[in-house]
Parts: structure tokens; C-alpha cells; sequence
């Protein structure tokens, strides 16, 4: 056990950890934000991804200790208002079936529009790939990416 | 352009040769500079003392089958994704290459490949560099016959511009060495790192020859 | 019909009560409102049915607040059910909050989330909650303004009189509570619907893209501990002994313990499936401490032999003996030739087929196989319990409370009143969390920790724990005479353990002679409910053989089976056919309109079709395949739909595109195999999910537009996707493809 400090949506958590638990676990039972999903806990699902320094990391395979001096933000924490373009186009396409694995898509989809503001099919399926829907709603999550891509413009546009 | 004394008889004993001879070549190639204006491959700068193609090819099938064995072909795909497995499946999720190599956006490679091996089964492996060929540079090895696989690594067009020092070098590359260090449930590749480095400098420094096919 | 005036039978009634701080709470029941689901699938719904009662609640200041009863797993019934009640209401949606409702079966009828039955069930109960509690609030204002109620009208939660009057519900709330419950009221017609057949978004669509703790897994109290079950590493096995010494060295370990969940003679009910009787647990303070200290477990483990198990039933107790085998696929694939060799139990049969088998110009016999499915919720299961002398709750994701509290009451010796269940939202379920085994678990590691405990399984204790969709196969014939037409048709089809046959679905009916056959072989690798089991594999194999029927009987097969469902609608052949013609043809045509189907300009597509019936609804898919990077890839789909009704369309059109997604996974992908009884998948780096790149670019759905009372679609648009898969391989490769997962064998053929 070591004494860590996490630094997650901007506050900081001092907590007693394992320094290799999975950033996931003291995401969820140290720090206590539920948002971020246990899937597979091998990096294969996508539903724990979170932004380590702005990258979609897989907190499931993450070290706690890789995490420690860096930003962490979670799906609690990727807008103030809860207004991420991202999380508005969801709500607007009604994206969500169970729901369980969209805070992992949105995080996915949050680095792909920083990165490639105006994304393809093809950018958005390459970015997307990693992250399993058991209900199957990857076409509602295409559309709601191009949704938020135009919102984003938009926001960037005014401000 | 390619010699093949293919003299069967002659083998055993130049193998034996080369292999005193590729010693104390790795030694002298460190601080040596010079070259051979008249190498098989051009462009090539090559710290040779003793070319023999028959030694070169030879050392080269050692090269080969470690180079395309899972642990080092499933990062040198044909295509821009990775290969996963001991069959040389391609990589779930198809993460792709991205211009450096290091995937793109939300599938970045460091983003489940950490900088050392995630304990477990089925975990991805890791390492601080790891990451694929870049776009200018796939250096593909999937799918490469022999011949084809030793000319590439020669053509600095195609190997990143290394010189031989820098190929030789490579050996002991961080990336190189994880193949070694492939994390629990993975097959090592065939021969050690150690017999794969002296047959790699061996090939290197008795011509580089490709074989036939 | 539906805008006839309904009166409330003699057997019913309604309660209305006054909510503190002004308001009305309506309760209200009607055991003759609840259409008996249908007891043909396999969801077998229990025997007694609980009475229904909807709450709808009106607040002083004009909030509507509507309790959903059913658990929600992604179905959206959180959003569609209430949309029922306030459409009948006729209040503004905009002013609607939802609730889930908590595990009380007297007040909210039966709390079942499966079998496509939410809608089927809650229809007409919750469209006459709406209508009499607007009845009764008309009836307030009537009293209050002093005119006739036949005077009062409403609008939106508005109501007015024609002398200018006009009032808020939340104004007439409490008056109305102390209303006499109506005798009589009026329902709309569905030409008047404002709510319902316009779509609404998911009431809990902030929640989830926000992450608000609403699953099961998210779920945690003060003090609560994390347990884990460490189960034999094969089917067949049990535990012999252990060592925990190493685990309990570990940080935040609290116990190690086993624990039996049924004592020998326990009387289980239809869905108290489980696969390991005896759990070996592992009790910490957190996640992490305990997955990490599970692993220093040294356990022993031995052939588990032939298990009996009690299963309860109105007919007294069976009891059935599990063989003890230890099984491979391999093996299994053996055994299943050996079995469809041997007679089988006769399901149906009209007329004569054997005669007109061996008199017929040609025969076509083919068979197809199908693997066992694993689930794979995205949530794995999980349960939280806190069990007390005295009571116990239970938190967490579940599709059928109802069910489980009978069983929990009998293993913790409490009353039923003093157990609460209360229903989290599921991270998906298809049909996985209808077998309770995981709250069983729960609750008795809770009694025995005494603390509140969450149990959760890893994704490889959830992918091997078993309950997995049958392993089926099935072997059909079909004769021809000499003019080419369909003259007999036969099916023979077999599982482990159950078969998959629904003997009166078409074709029968529609052909002169015909049989069908099943046989099981018993096992111990436990199956259950997974989105239509026997249904998903029918439909792959039945629509695929009529094709090549249809084929050889040189006809376009869209044309090849509307002649069929013609002969069965106009001459049916046999009793007891449980599909309505008409509506089977009707997604057929619409289909093939909509997709334009032998029309022009669909020539880079590689085109299968298949429709299928179950769970009381019709889907119809046509699906468009190309090769991409040597690959097979369905890029294009058509789906055309008849649940009648359609409550929310754009929810509904999401169910559709995710059932069509599922069955294009799970065909191409889904197998769960065993080796030695070991599973040799156990996570999703070997157990293939379908992903992004691999979804279609285009699933165009539509719904047959009718009047009838709406029936569900969980299960329904998902069977025929995998016969329409089939046949588009077919079109591609140039030939049949009979074994899933079709991938596999596609890699075969290449």
C-alpha cells in the first residue's frame, strides 16, 4: 500500500492504494465515481476508458500509479454542465439502449472530436473500434458523433 | 548482383568460420568506420571483413524465422493493423497505425499497452515505446518471402535509413527486446534473443545476402 | 375495440388516496387487464399472476409523477410504458417524471422484464390507469365549477369548460382523490394518440450520458463488503478441498468460505437455475483486493457425478438427475449425430409425410448446427444484499423479481413481506438476469458475513458460469413433386439440453404433409433464455433451407414464401398455427418494397432475405453483403416490422437496429465451446463481439402500420437476421452455409 493522490475531474484524492491496482478500482471503490464501467477488465471492452493527460486510456489496465501527478477525468467530469458536445448528440440521437457501456464511448468519442474535429465514417469506426456495444447501437453512435461534431463547430464558431 | 557459391561441401566449415569471425567483427564494428565501396546492396555502408554469402544466407534463415514469428511479424503487418496471437490474427478492435505508428485518437496504442507487461492472461503487453512501424516506414514483414524480407531490411529507402551500425544496433532495440519479454501466455520466439542477434550481425557482416527466395 | 367506452369489471378496482402535501396517488388494479402472456416460448411465465396496480401520482403544483413497474434493461420501457399512462392521462410530457417502481407485485402487477412482454402485458392496464384518473379529475372539476362532467374537457394536463373555466390537474388533485372511482370511461382512439406513436427520448438518457450511478454494479452503502465466488474451472467438477491460507494473508480479505446454495431436496423453481452448487468465496473490502486475492486461492477440484436436482411445479416435484459427464464439443457434436439417428418424440404431424416423402420427385435434406451462446451483458452479474435475521434487501439488475423472491424466501427462512428487492437498471439482460441464482448467492454470503455484501462476478465468471442459449441442431427435408411445388416438409431437431422446435410455426400450415420431430440430451451445462433461444437458431436454419427450397423450387424466395403464407391463410393445413398469415406476408411485402428487392440498381450487393414470427410479432430483414477486405460485410439492411402499435417509434427503431447488429454478431461470431467441460472462451479476446467497423452503414426500418394492440420487440427482429445472414452468403460465396458461427466456417471454406 502506498499513500496516492489522484488528481480526477480537478479535485484531488488522497487515498491509500496498492500502487498496482487498476486506476479503474480506485476510480470506482477509492474515489468513489461510478460512471467509469468494469467490462472486461482486459482492455478488450472500452467501457473503463477514461482521460489520463487527454488519452483514452483503458483505467482496467492502467496502473494507479501511471495515473499519479496527471489529470484523470471521468465521464462525471468531462463537462461542468454535463453539456459535452458529445453528451448532448447522445441525448439527441437517443443513443443509449442499457446505456452501461456509453460513459466508455463518450470518453472514446470526447479525444476523437478534440482530435479530428470534422471526422469520416472511417475516423469515427477507426477511433470507435475499441469500444464494445452489446446492444448494438454503433450507427446511432456514427450519427451522434457527426451530431457532435457540428455542435462543436458551432460552440467554437460563437466563442 | 547476388553470389551463390551454393557449395554444400564448403558449409560447415564457414559456419564455424563466420561464426569466430562475426565475434570479433561485433567488436570491431563498434568504433570501425570502414566500408566497402564494392558491397552487393549500394546505398549500404557496411563494416565487412569477410564476405560470404553462403555464411550470410545461412544466418539469415535464423533471422527469418525470428522475424516472422508471432512475436515480431504481429507488429510489421501487411495492412495498417497490428496482428494479435500466435496465429497472427489480426488485432482485435483493428486499431490502426496512424502516421506514427502510435494508432490514432481514442486507439492509441499506450492507451492499454503500458509501459511493461500487464500481469495476467489475455493482458495486453507493454513497453514505453510500444508502437508500430510509422506510415513512411511499415517495414512489413507479414507475407515477406526470405529474399524479399533481407533486401527490404537492407534498402535504406525502406529500413528507415539505417546504416549497418544502426541495423546492428537495432538488435538491442527496447521494442526488439520485448519480443522476448511477450507477457504470460505468449510464445517466445524461436531462438534467444542472444542466438537471434548473432545470427542478425552475422548476416549483416558477411554481406547481407538475401536468399534465393 | 379501443375507443369503445370500457367499464371495469366486477373483479376490479381502483384506489385513490390523498399524497401528503396535496396531490392525488391512484392505485389501480385489474386482474381481467392482464392478457396471459404467451406461455409458448420459452419464458414460461408462472402460473398465478399477481394483481396490477399503477401509481400515478399528481402533485398540488401540477408535476405527474409515473411509476415504471418492469425493470429496465435497455428496452426503454422506463420511457414507453409511462408514455401509455400519460397519453390516456392526457397530460403534458413535458411535465412527466418516471420512477422505478420498487418490487411490489400487488400494487404493480407482474414486474417481468422479458419474453417482448412488457407491452403485450401493460397495454390495457395502463392505458386504463390514465383514462380513469382523467375520468376522476374531470369529475373534480365538474363538482368544483358545478357543471355536467360530460362538459369538462382536457388538453395537456389542462382542464377547461366551455364557460371559460379552466383548471390545472395539479389544482384538482386532491379533490379528486376523495372522487368516487369511475364505473365507466373512455379510452381515445388511436387517431387522437399525442404521446404514444410519437417519439420520446429515454427519460434516463442524462443519467447515463453523465454517469449517475444507476446499475446494478454502481450501487453501494456504508460498510458494504465485495465478495467473489471462485467456481470448478469445468461443467461436471466441484470442489474438493481448498487452502486459503496465502488469500487471507492478503490486504482487505475479511473470510474464505464455502457455502451451500441449495440443500439436497431444495425445491427450485422453473428459473433457480445454477450451475455449482457449492461456492467457494472469497469476502474483502474492496474490488481490487479481493479479484487479486482470489487468485492465491489453492483449490482442489473433483468430477461433481451425477447431480439431482428438485424442480417444483403445479404438478407436485420432479426430480431430475444431471448427468455428471464431463463434456467437449468434440464429443457433444458426436452425440448429437448419434441422437438425431434415433426415433424422436413426435411434435406434430398432418397428414401423411411419409408417403409423400417417398413419392415425392425430389428430396432436399439439409442440417444446420448451432452453438452455445454466452450472454455477455455488458454489466456482468452482480447483486447487493444485505440479510439480516429479521429482513433482507437486495439491490441490483434482475428481470424478474417476482420469481426470485419465492426461492430467497425459502433459503432464508423470512417471510416474503420482509424482503425487498429493488430493481436497478440492468446493463443489459437478454434473458440472462431471469435466472436469480447470483441474488440467492448474494444473500446467503450476506447472512453468513453478516454485513451488506456485493457480490460480483468478473467477465470470465460470467462468460463460464454457464446459462449459455442451447447448443441445437436440426435436420430439414423438404420433397418436391414433379411441377416443383413444396408437397412435404419435415423437421427433425435436437439440443443440449432442450430442442428447439416450435412445432406449429410456419411452414406448417401452409404445407399438405407435414412433421415435426425433437429429442434432447441431457447435460450439465446449464442453458436458459437468450432473446428467443430456440427462435434465433429456427430462424437461421428454417429461413435458410427455405431458400434453397425456393431455389430449387425456382422461385424468387420472397414470392416462394408469400405463396406459402397465401395456402395457409386461404387452406391451413393442421390445427393450432400460432402465426397470423397475413401479418407474416405483410413484413414480407413490406420488405421487399422497401428494399426494393429484384429491382435495379442493388447489383454490388450480395442480397439474403428471412422473416421470421415470435413473441406474438413478425420481422422481416433484407440484407445486403459485399466483400471488404476479403471479408464478408453486411452493409446495408432493410427491416420491415409488425408489433402493432408502435409506442415509440424512434425507441423502437433503436431496439430493431440493435437486434439486427446482435444477430449479424452473433452469427458471424457467437460460440461458446468446451473442451473437457472447460469453456474455452472467457472473455472478449476469444469470445468475438461485434464491433463498429464490422456494423452496416444503413439499417432502414420500418413498421407496418395498424391498430393493433402493440406487442413487443425484444425478441422479435432478431432470429430472422441470422437466416437472412446465411442466405446472403449464399449469394456471395456461392454456397450453403449450415454451421454457426458462419465465420468460422466461411474461414474454413477460404
Amino acid at each position: 500500500m502506498a499513500k496516492i493522490t489522484l488528481n480526477i475531474n480537478k479535485k484531488e484524492y488522497p487515498m491509500e492504494a496498492d500502487p498496482q491496482m487498476p486506476l479503474l478500482w480506485a476510480i470506482r471503490d477509492l474515489a468513489g465515481l461510478k460512471g467509469t464501467k468494469y467490462g472486461c477488465g482486459v482492455a478488450q471492452c472500452g467501457a473503463c476508458v477514461v482521460h489520463l493527460d487527454g488519452e483514452a486510456v483503458r483505467s482496467c489496465v492502467t496502473k494507479v500509479s501511471r495515473a499519479a501527478g496527471k489529470q484523470v477525468v471521468t465521464i462525471e467530469g468531462l463537462s461542468e454542465t454535463n453539456s459535452h458536445p458529445a453528451q448532448l448528440a447522445w441525448q439527441e440521437i437517443d443513443v443509449p439502449q442499457c446505456g452501461y457501456c456509453h460513459s466508455g464511448q463518450i470518453m472514446s468519442a470526447a479525444v476523437l472530436l478534440r482530435e479530428k474535429p470534422d471526422p469520416t465514417d472511417q475516423d469515427i469506426d477507426d477511433a470507435m473500434a475499441g469500444n464494445i456495444c452489446r446492444c448494438g447501437t454503433y450507427l446511432r453512435i456514427r450519427k451522434a458523433i457527426h451530431l457532435a461534431a457540428d455542435m462543436q463547430k458551432k460552440t467554437t464558431t460563437k466563442g | 548482383m547476388k553470389q551463390d557459391p551454393s557449395n554444400r561441401a564448403n558449409q560447415f566449415v564457414s559456419l564455424k568460420a563466420a561464426l569466430f569471425v562475426s565475434i570479433l567483427l561485433f567488436i570491431f564494428a563498434v568504433g570501425a568506420s570502414a566500408f566497402r565501396k564494392d558491397a552487393p546492396v549500394k546505398e549500404v555502408s557496411l563494416n565487412i571483413i569477410n564476405r560470404d554469402s553462403t555464411e550470410s544466407v545461412k544466418a539469415f534463415e535464423t533471422v527469418y524465422k525470428t522475424l516472422m514469428s508471432p512475436r515480431c511479424m504481429n507488429c510489421h503487418p501487411a495492412g495498417n493493423v497490428p496482428l494479435q496471437g500466435d496465429d497472427s490474427h489480426l488485432h482485435a478492435m483493428a486499431p490502426k497505425r496512424g502516421v506514427e505508428g502510435k494508432g490514432v485518437s481514442a486507439m492509441k496504442c499506450s492507451n492499454c499497452h503500458q509501459e511493461t507487461n500487464t500481469p495476467g492472461l489475455h493482458m495486453p503487453p507493454g513497453n514505453p515505446e510500444w508502437h508500430l512501424p510509422p506510415a513512411t516506414m511499415k517495414m512489413v514483414f507479414e507475407g515477406k518471402s526470405a529474399h524479399e524480407l533481407a533486401e527490404q531490411l537492407m534498402d535504406k529507402k525502406k529500413n528507415g535509413n539505417k546504416d549497418i551500425k544502426k541495423l546492428i544496433e537495432h538488435a538491442d532495440d527496447g521494442l526488439v527486446l520485448a519480443g522476448w519479454n511477450p507477457g504470460e501466455g505468449r510464445t517466445l520466439p524461436p531462438v534467444t534473443h542472444a542466438e537471434f542477434k548473432k545470427a542478425w550481425i552475422t548476416w549483416l557482416q558477411t554481406g547481407a545476402y538475401a536468399p534465393k527466395k | 375495440m379501443n375507443n369503445d367506452k370500457t367499464a371495469l369489471d366486477r373483479r376490479s378496482f381502483l384506489k385513490a388516496s390523498l399524497i401528503s402535501g396535496g396531490g392525488l396517488m391512484l392505485s389501480v388494479s385489474w386482474l381481467s387487464s392482464f392478457k396471459a402472456a404467451d406461455k409458448t416460448e420459452t419464458l414460461n411465465l408462472p402460473d398465478q399472476w399477481a394483481q396490477l396496480n399503477g401509481y400515478i401520482l399528481i402533485t398540488a403544483d401540477n408535476k405527474v409523477k409515473l411509476i415504471c413497474p418492469n425493470p429496465e434493461f435497455g428496452q426503454n420501457v422506463m420511457t414507453s410504458l409511462p408514455m401509455i399512462v400519460a397519453e390516456e392521462l392526457d397530460v403534458d410530457w413535458k411535465n412527466v417524471t418516471v420512477e422505478m417502481g420498487p418490487h411490489d407485485e400487488v400494487k404493480l402487477g407482474p414486474q417481468f422484464t422479458g419474453g417482448s412482454n412488457s407491452m403485450k402485458m401493460y397495454w390495457k392496464p395502463l392505458r386504463e390507469a390514465g383514462a380513469a384518473a382523467r375520468q376522476m379529475l374531470r369529475e373534480a372539476a365538474a363538482q368544483t365549477w358545478n357543471v355536467p362532467v360530460g362538459e369538462v374537457t382536457t388538453k395537456a394536463g389542462i382542464l377547461s369548460h366551455s364557460n371559460g373555466k379552466s383548471a390545472k390537474y395539479g389544482d384538482m388533485a386532491s379533490k379528486a382523490a376523495s372522487v368516487p372511482v369511475p364505473k365507466e370511461f373512455q379510452l381515445k382512439a388511436p387517431k387522437d394518440f399525442t404521446i404514444v406513436r410519437h417519439s420520446k427520448k429515454n427519460v434516463e438518457a442524462q443519467k447515463i450520458v453523465s454517469g449517475k450511478p444507476v446499475f446494478g454494479l454502481d450501487y453501494s452503502v456504508d460498510g458494504m463488503l465485495i465478495a467473489m465466488i471462485q467456481h470448478p474451472p469445468a461443467f461436471g467438477m466441484k470442489l474438493k478441498s481448498f487452502d486459503a491460507a496465502e488469500t487471507l494473508k492478503m490486504p482487505g480479505i475479511k473470510d474464505v468460505f464455502t457455502l451451500k446454495l441449495y440443500e439436497d431436496g431444495f425445491e427450485q423453481g422453473g428459473f433457480d437455475t445454477r450451475t455449482f452448487n457449492e461456492l467457494l468465496v472469497v469476502v474483502g473490502k474492496s474490488t481490487w483486493e479481493v479479484m487479486n486475492a482470489r487468485k492465491k486461492l489453492i483449490a482442489n477440484w473433483e468430477a461433481a457425478g451425477d447431480l439431482k436436482n428438485t424442480i417444483g411445479g403445479r404438478n407436485g416435484k420432479t426430480e431430475v438427475t444431471v448427468p455428471g459427464t464431463i463434456e467437449s464439443t468434440r464429443t457433444q457434436l458426436q452425440q448429437m449425430q448419434e441422437y438425431a439417428a434415433k426415433p424422436a418424440q413426435l411434435l406434430r404431424k398432418d397428414v401423411d409425410p411419409e408417403a409423400a416423402f417417398t413419392n415425392a420427385a425430389q428430396v432436399i435434406e439439409r442440417t444446420y448446427n448451432g452453438p452455445f451462446l454466452a450472454h455477455n451483458c455488458m454489466e456482468p452479474m452482480n447483486f447487493f444484499a444485505h440479510v439480516t435475521d429479521e429482513k433482507a434487501l437486495l439491490v441490483g439488475p434482475l428481470q424478474a423479481p417476482g420469481w426470485i423472491e419465492p426461492t430467497l424466501a425459502k433459503l432464508l427462512n423470512l417471510p416474503a413481506d420482509k424482503i425487498e428487492i429493488q430493481m436497478t437498471r440492468m446493463g443489459g439482460g437478454f434473458g440472462r438476469r431471469a435466472y436469480g441464482h447470483y441474488l440467492s448467492e448474494a444473500a446467503l454470503i450476506s447472512r453468513k458475513v453478516k454485513a451488506p455484501v456485493k457480490l460480483m462476478y468478473t467477465r470470465e465468471d460470467d462468460m463460464t458460469y454457464g446459462i449459455y442459449r442451447p447448443m441445437y441442431t436440426a435436420t430439414y427435408r423438404a420433397a418436391l413433386d414433379a411441377n416443383k411445388n413444396l408437397i412435404a416438409f419435415h423437421v427433425k431437431g435436437g439440443g443440449i439440453p432442450e430442442h428447439p422446435i416450435h412445432a406449429n410455426r410456419f411452414p406448417a400450415g401452409a404445407v399438405d404433409h407435414y412433421l415435426a420431430e425433437g429429442w434432447q440430451i441431457p447435460s450439465n451445462i446449464t442453458i436458459g433464455a437468450f432473446r428467443a433461444p430456440r427462435s434465433n437458431f429456427n430462424a437461421a436454419a428454417e429461413q435458410s433451407f427455405l431458400d434453397e427450397v425456393a431455389e430449387a423450387a425456382g422461385k424468387d424466395p420472397i414470392e416462394f414464401r408469400l405463396e406459402l403464407l397465401k395456402r395457409a391463410k386461404e387452406k391451413p393445413v393442421g390445427k393450432n398455427n400460432e402465426y397470423d398469415a397475413d401479418r407474416y406476408a405483410g413484413v414480407l411485402e413490406l420488405v421487399r418494397d422497401k428494399s426494393n428487392w429484384n429491382k435495379a440498381g442493388n447489383e454490388k450487393y450480395n442480397r439474403g432475405v428471412a422473416a421470421y414470427f415470435c413473441h406474438n410479432s413478425y420481422a422481416a430483414h433484407v440484407v445486403d453483403m459485399v466483400t471488404r477486405d476479403g471479408q464478408p460485410y453486411v452493409e446495408r439492411v432493410f427491416s420491415a416490422i409488425d408489433c402493432g402499435i408502435v409506442i415509440n417509434p424512434d425507441a423502437a427503431t433503436n431496439m430493431v437496429q440493435g437486434a439486427v447488429v446482435d444477430g449479424i454478431g452473433n452469427s458471424f461470431y457467437g460460440a461458446l465451446t468446451h473442451k473437457d467441460g472447460v469453456p474455452q472462451q472467457s472473455n472478449f479476446h476469444n469470445y468475438r463481439m461485434i464491433r463498429i467497423h464490422e456494423a452496416p452503414k444503413s439499417i432502414d426500418v420500418h413498421f407496418v402500420q395498424n391498430d393493433l394492440d402493440p406487442t413487443g420487440l425484444g425478441e422479435p427482429p432478431f432470429p430472422p437476421v441470422f437466416g437472412a445472414v446465411a442466405n446472403a452468403l449464399y449469394k456471395m460465396k456461392g454456397r450453403r452455409f449450415y454451421n454457426q458461427p458462419f465465420k468460422e466456417e466461411v474461414e474454413k471454406v477460404i
